[in-house]
């Protein structure tokens, strides 16, 4: 199958589109998790804040299936965990840091400490899923981009390292 | 919300992510992000579990409707079903009794799940 790598990885995608998928009210500067199993959970909890999400239990589940078709633990610090769901309505990140590092069975073997948590509706007719999935993944490769995430405390901060790495980056 | 619809949205789910898993094109793309997908056997495992856990009779109304549409169960928002995109009439509820029947779409006939 042919693949458009413009439309799939999300190059086209902008700083304020991609942010759109983030909010204030899913940013957890400090995750208190210690085991991959609770950080799941406090990523999914985050998710019922959100008046569309009635019940995270559901998505917990769904993102837990997950993660035994293999681990969404990238290496050097960040896991992605991700997936479709009959009960999201629309496509929502939730950004969490763990201070101490999370076990999360990484292919290197690191603690991760940056954690994004994707859900999707089951249909997708937008296309949005994958191309932010590629941008997350894309983005979290550059090392400083990753120590500027780390070190943030409030979203606002978080926006602002995402607006510099979009806007940095040469046709973007 | 009723653990009847919730273990029919559970199913539906699994049988969503077996699919994508077994589409060689879409397993070609999250490999190619860097996250692996090898462990078919496993959702499949849960996907026998969930199954035992749903009355027969939902089931075959599950199977009924997957012969018509690929997505059978459908979220409700604003009182729209997000199936046919068709007003719910005002009487329609989310309330599940025990043995009573799942909530349907009048129009299309989906399962409805409230967000
Ligand atoms: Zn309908």
């Amino acid at each position: 199958m042919q693949v458009d790598p413009g439309l799939w990885w999300g190059a086209d995608m902008d700083a304020e589109s991609f942010l759109s998928y983030f909010d204030d009210k899913r940013f957890i500067p400090d995750l208190r998790s210690r085991t991959k199993e609770s950080v799941l959970g406090e990523l999914s909890r985050a998710l019922a804040d959100d008046d569309e999400i009635r019940n995270p239990a559901v998505l917990l589940e769904m993102i837990r299936r997950r993660e035994s078709l293999g681990s969404t633990g990238l290496g050097k610090g960040v896991a992605i965990p991700h997936g479709r769901s009959t009960a999201a309505a629309d496509t929502r990140v939730v950004f969490g840091v763990s201070r101490r590092g999370v076990d999360y069975a990484a292919p290197d073997g690191e603690p991760c400490r940056l954690f994004f948590l994707i859900v999707a509706p089951y249909e997708d007719p937008r296309h949005e899923y994958l191309p932010l999935l590629g941008k997350i993944v894309e983005l979290v490769n550059e090392k400083p981009l990753r120590e500027k995430l780390l070190a943030g405390q409030t979203f606002a901060e978080f926006q602002a390292t995402i607006r510099e790495a979009m806007g940095e980056r040469p046709g973007a | 919300m009723s653990d009847r619809v919730h273990d029919l949205v559970a199913l539906q789910d699994l049988e969503l992510m077996i699919r994508d898993a077994q589409d060689p094109a879409s397993k070609e793309k999250e490999e190619a992000l860097g996250f692996a997908v090898h462990g078919l056997e496993e959702l499949q495992k849960a996907r026998e579990t969930v199954v035992k856990k749903i009355p027969p009779r939902d089931l075959r109304l599950y199977e009924r409707i997957r012969g018509k549409y690929q997505r059978v169960v459908v979220p409700v928002r604003s009182r729209i079903c997000l199936g046919c995109f068709q007003a719910l009439p005002t009487m329609a509820t989310r309330a599940v009794s025990e043995n009573g029947p799942l909530p349907t779409c009048e129009n299309c006939g989906r399962i409805l799940y409230w967000l």
